[in-house]
C-alpha cells in the first residue's frame, strides 16, 4: 500500500531503534523521513576506521534469542563471526551479564558491528547532521525546528533517542498531560555513561589470548575488547578501552581522562599499553542503563490535532541492548501501522 | 490405570524431549516439567510447573479433577500479581479474582487455573511500584502503565495456548467476562467451547472497590481512591451489580 501523498512520519535519531522502526514502516508502505544529529547512522553500533582497520568502539558484539532478531541479523551482508566473543576471561561483570546466559546467541561481523545499521538504512531517507533544536505542535501537525533554521512537519513524529534527549526534546510539549505522564517515565530510566578509549598497538605487541577481558580487580575499567581478533590478517593490533559507569561519570569532564584509562590498562596488560600507535577516545554519555530501569514497550502519545508522538529505543524493551532496541523499533511501527492502516 | 495423577505425571515423561516450532511471536516452547498435590484453602488441586524455552519465568497450572484428554473443560487465566494475590493489595482485585477463580473451578468438580508467571514485561514488581508512584502525582496513566508493562497479554495468550495443548485439553469454557480472550486463545488454536462469566461474590474486602466506584462517579478526590490499575486484563463484575446480572 502507498501512501505518496502523505506527509512522511518524521523519525529523529537513526540509532538501532529509529533505523529499525523506519524500516518496518517502509516496508508496509509509509512513506518516512529519519532525521540524525551524527555524520553517520547507527548511534552505538558504532564502528570507526583506524588506519583503515575497522574498530567497534560502542558496542563489541550482538547478542540476543529473539527469532526475529536473529533473522534480522542473518540477513545482513556480511561475514559472521558466530558466538563471537569466544574466549572471555576475568572475574568482573560483564557489561550485558544475560548476553552469557545459556540460550543466548552472540554474534560480531568481521567488516565491524555497523554493518547492521548501515543495512537497515540501505534505502531509506535519512538526514544526516540534522540537529532537532525545537518541538510544537499546532494545525494538527507537529512541527521540527532543526538547528540548521529549517523546519519539517508531521502528524507523526518518533522520537529514537536516549531519555535524557527525549526528555529534554519534549519539555516545550509538557502541558500536554500525556506528555507530561512520559517524561516521568523517561525519568525513570536514567542512563550509564561509558567512557570509552579505541587504541591501535602494533602487530609485534603482545596479543592478548582472550577475545574480551572483563577485569576483576579494577573499578576503572570495565571491558577490555580485543578488536582485531575480529578481523581477517588485521595490521595494527586494536583494544577498545571501556569504563565502569560510576567512574565515567565521576570523570566525564576531567580532560586527562584518556591517559587514566591506558594506565589503568598498563596496570592490567603491561607497560605496553601505555604507548599505543594511535589512540581515540569518545564519551558515550547515554550508553546503557542497568537492567533495574527498563520499560515494556514502545509509548504512542495522541496528541492534538490527531498527532501522535512516539517514544521507542533500546530502554523500551526487556533486556535493553540492541535486540531490544530493535524490537522496541519494530513494535513502534506496529503500533503506528494499527493506528494508520485499520 | 489412568487416573488424574498417573495422566499428568506421565506428560513429564512425555515432555523430556519436547520441542516445536513454538507459539506467538516470540515462539514459545514449554514442557510440563513437575507434578505434585497442592491442597489449598480453595480445596484440592494438582501443581503442575513449566519450563520454558524463553525465559526464567515458571508458569505453573492448578489443575482439579480430570481434565487431560477431556473436552469444555473450564479454564482459567490469571496472571501473577504479587502486590494483589499475595500481600491483599486493595489497590486492585486480584486477590478476589484468583480465589473466585479456583472457588470457580473446584465448583465444578474439574477445571485448570493457568498462574502466568510475568508480571509486567520487563522488571515487573519495580514497575508496579514506580506506576503507582506516578498516580499517586496524578499523571495520566494510560499510556505510562503500558510502557511499565502492564495490559499486555499477547505473549501471555501464547504461553497459555501452549499449556492447555500440553495438559491435552481438547476443549475449554473459559471463565472470563472478556470476548477478548476468547478471540486471542482461539487465534492461538485453543477450541473454546464456551464462556462461563467470571463473577466475584460481594465481601469485606471487595465491598471497598463497590464504595470507591460509587465515590468515583462522583468526581470525590481521595489519594487513596485513584483510578485503579488493571493488572488483570478482565472486567471485574460484582454479584450484586446490574452488569453482573446481564452477564449472567
Amino acid at each position: 500500500m502507498k501512501h505518496p501523498e502523505q506527509a512522511p512520519v518524521l523519525i529523529v535519531g537513526a540509532g538501532i531503534a529509529g533505523l529499525s522502526c523506519a524500516r518496518a514502516l517502509a516496508d508496509s508502505g509509509l512513506a518516512v523521513k529519519v532525521l540524525e544529529r551524527a555524520r553517520g547512522v547507527g548511534g552505538r553500533c558504532a564502528t570507526r576506521r583506524m588506519e583503515g582497520q575497522p574498530v567497534d568502539f560502542g558496542l563489541a558484539f550482538f547478542h540476543g534469542r529473539s527469532p526475529d532478531f536473529l533473522a534480522a541479523l542473518e540477513e545482513v551482508p556480511a561475514t559472521r563471526l558466530p558466538g563471537w566473543p569466544i574466549t572471555t576471561t576475568g572475574g568482573g561483570r560483564p557489561c550485558q551479564a544475560e548476553a552469557f546466559t545459556s540460550g543466548e546467541h552472540r554474534l560480531a561481523f568481521q567488516e565491524g558491528v555497523q554493518a547492521f545499521p548501515k543495512y537497515l538504512a540501505r534505502d531509506l531517507p535519512i538526514e544526516l547532521q540534522a540537529n532537532l533544536t525545537g518541538l510544537e505542535i499546532h494545525s494538527n501537525r507537529i512541527h521540527l525546528t532543526l538547528a540548521d533554521g529549517r523546519a519539517m512537519e508531521s502528524p507523526i513524529v518518533v522520537l529514537a533517542l536516549a531519555p535524557e534527549q527525549a526528555l529534554a526534546q519534549l519539555e516545550p510539549l509538557a502541558q500536554f498531560s500525556q506528555v507530561a505522564s512520559a517524561r516521568a517515565v523517561l525519568g525513570l530510566v536514567r542512563s550509564q555513561t561509558c567512557l570509552t578509549v579505541r587504541a591501535l598497538y602494533p602487530a609485534q605487541a603482545p596479543v592478548p589470548s582472550w577475545d574480551m577481558l572483563f577485569p576483576e580487580t579494577s573499578s576503572i575499567l570495565q571491558v577490555i575488547a580485543h578488536d582485531s581478533a575480529k578481523r581477517q590478517a588485521p595490521a595494527h593490533q586494536a583494544l577498545v578501552f571501556q569504563a565502569h559507569p560510576a567512574w565515567s561519570r565521576r570523570h566525564m569532564e576531567t580532560p586527562a581522562w584518556p591517559g587514566l584509562l591506558l594506565q589503568e590498562a598498563a596496570r592490567l596488560l603491561g607497560p605496553w599499553a601505555t604507548c599505543p600507535l594511535l589512540a581515540e577516545s569518545h564519551c558515550w554519555e547515554y550508553a546503557r542503563s542497568d537492567r533495574s530501569a527498563e520499560l515494556a514497550q514502545p509509548m504512542l502519545l495522541e496528541l492534538p490535532g490527531t498527532t501522535a508522538l512516539g517514544l521507542c529505543g533500546d530502554r523500551f524493551a526487556p533486556g535493553g541492548g540492541v535486540e531490544a532496541a530493535w524490537l522496541s523499533g519494530k513494535l513502534m511501527a506496529r503500533r503506528i501501522l494499527a493506528r494508520e492502516l485499520p | 490405570m489412568t487416573t488424574p495423577k498417573d495422566a499428568l505425571a506421565l506428560l513429564v515423561e512425555r515432555d523430556q524431549d519436547h520441542e516445536c516450532a513454538g507459539f506467538g511471536e516470540a515462539h514459545v516452547c514449554v514442557r510440563v516439567a513437575a507434578v505434585a498435590n497442592l491442597p489449598t484453602r480453595a480445596g484440592a488441586f494438582r501443581l503442575v510447573g513449566f519450563w520454558n524455552n524463553r525465559d526464567a519465568k515458571e508458569h505453573v497450572a492448578m489443575v482439579c479433577g480430570e481434565v487431560v484428554g477431556q473436552e469444555d473443560v473450564p479454564v482459567r487465566l490469571h496472571s501473577e500479581c504479587l502486590t494483589g494475590d499475595v500481600m491483599g493489595s486493595l489497590r486492585c482485585d486480584c486477590q478476589d479474582q484468583l480465589q473466585e477463580g479456583l472457588n470457580a473451578i473446584q465448583r465444578a468438580g474439574r477445571g485448570v487455573l493457568l498462574y502466568l508467571r510475568q508480571e509486567g514485561r520487563g522488571i515487573g514488581l519495580l514497575n508496579k511500584i514506580r506506576a503507582y508512584a506516578l498516580q499517586e502525582e496524578g499523571l495520566d496513566t494510560v499510556e505510562a502503565n503500558l510502557a511499565l508493562g502492564f495490559r499486555d497479554d499477547e505473549r501471555d495468550y501464547a504461553v497459555a495456548a501452549h499449556m492447555l495443548h500440553s495438559l491435552d485439553i481438547k476443549s475449554v469454557r473459559l471463565i472470563t467476562n472478556n470476548p477478548e480472550k476468547i478471540r486471542q486463545l482461539t487465534q492461538h488454536g485453543v477450541k473454546v467451547a464456551g464462556r462461563i462469566p467470571h463473577i466475584i461474590p460481594p465481601n469485606e474486602h471487595n465491598r471497598f472497590y463497590l464504595e470507591t466506584k460509587a465515590r468515583r462517579s462522583g468526581h470525590q478526590l481521595d489519594p487513596i481512591l485513584l483510578e485503579r490499575l488493571p493488572e488483570q486484563s478482565d472486567p471485574v463484575v460484582f454479584a450484586d451489580t446490574p452488569e453482573a446480572s446481564a452477564d449472567r
